[in-house]
């Protein structure tokens, strides 16, 4: 379905842009700079993550770690391969696009499990640290009701996003 | 971030001793470690061209005026769901910015104006305890609005997806849920801790 509708996104993004008389060649250009530069900028932080979560997967560890929390996750419909994913998450978003792509290797990109890990990458942020850096810019010491708030968020959207994986 | 790294590199070379599949040997440690580097750099390289394709969209919808349009659009319901603050008012029209540029996926230009907006709700706060303007702006900031998911989509073709955006309409219904029900809550706690 998704795979449908982006020609159509793309045809009606450039006839709209065409019709605001925008300089659409450039326009793109610029972004594929600033899209060039952001890969850029995260490729120290994949390099410093994917060694350590190969040795994690080569040890075993990671596995021990999902058995373990396995069949609380599996009651709410959510794959257990997607538990590295959920882990990293809320915390780093380089690390867990290194993670997201491990998983995908592993189980397929077009898998249920793979698709409800790159839904939930899709739909969630990195709540912790967005948390820290806007309470810290703020100069704010007590999150009042901010932080169980954004985690419920955050829960929901990992559940919704297996139910929605179930029925697209 | 310097400690989860710590930790799981220390806890991935500890595992390599006591696992019996590396069996202690110190060359296939070094061999994953420099072969999942190598990988890192190659996926990077995969990953840019995405990155870069649809950055480049996404700049040509800013070029015509989507930016404009969403504030226009959020105008009203960001006035229902932050009762106290003056949306035409400086922190009003930082917190629009930094939303309409979340949506579009505009991280790097959301950032700053969520900043500014945080501060300047900042100067109501009592004895450092957010407001539940902040609280309200902090948990839509920390539940994923963006409305399309370029890189997701960059991460799933490298990876060699039939339908790389086949997680199109899964993610935007996971993100309307969570973004619910993050307002949902902080309108509740904020009424129990109001009362309590």
């Amino acid at each position: 379905m998704g795979d449908v509708l982006i020609p159509l996104l793309i045809a009606a993004t450039l006839a709209f842009a065409l019709w605001r008389r925008v300089a659409v060649y450039d326009a793109f250009a610029r972004g594929a700079a600033q899209g060039l530069a952001a890969a850029r900028s995260i490729l120290p932080f994949l390099v410093a993550m994917l060694p350590a979560l190969a040795l994690l997967q080569a040890t075993g560890a990671l596995g021990a770690l999902a058995d373990l929390l396995a069949p609380a996750l599996e009651r709410l419909g959510l794959p257990r391969s997607v538990l590295p994913l959920m882990l990293t998450r809320p915390l780093s978003g380089s690390a867990s696009l290194a993670v997201l792509e491990r998983t995908l290797d592993q189980v397929g990109p077009d898998s249920y499990p793979g698709r409800v890990a790159s839904t939930l990458m899709g739909s969630s942020e990195t709540v912790f640290y967005t948390l820290a850096l806007y309470l810290g810019a703020a100069g704010v010491r007590r999150a009042r009701h901010a932080a169980p708030a954004a985690l419920l968020a955050w829960f929901a959207g990992s559940v919704a996003a297996a139910w929605a994986c179930r029925i697209w | 971030m310097q400690w989860m790294w710590a930790v799981l590199m220390l806890a991935g070379v500890g595992f390599a001793w006591a696992a019996p599949t590396l069996g202690g040997a110190a060359g296939s440690v070094t061999q994953t470690l420099s072969q999942a580097a190598m990988d890192a750099v190659a996926l990077c390289l995969r990953l840019a061209g995405g990155f870069a394709f649809w950055g480049g969209w996404i700049a040509v919808l800013e070029d015509s005026g989507a930016m404009r349009g969403l504030l226009r659009a959020l105008h009203r319901p960001l006035a229902r769901l932050f009762p106290g603050v003056d949306m035409d008012g400086e922190a009003g029209r930082a917190m629009g910015m930094n939303l309409a540029a979340n949506m579009l996926g505009l991280g790097n230009a959301a950032t700053p104006m969520g900043i500014r907006a945080m501060q300047l709700l900042g100067r109501d706060a009592v004895d450092g305890a957010a407001t539940d303007a902040m609280c309200m702006f902090l948990v839509i900031n920390a539940s994923s609005i963006q409305l399309f998911p370029g890189s997701v989509i960059s991460v799933r073709a490298a990876a060699g997806a039939v339908a790389p955006a086949s997680i199109l309409l899964p993610t935007l219904a996971a993100t309307a849920v969570s973004t619910a029900v993050g307002v949902l809550c902080c309108l509740l706690l904020a009424r129990g801790s109001r009362h309590g």
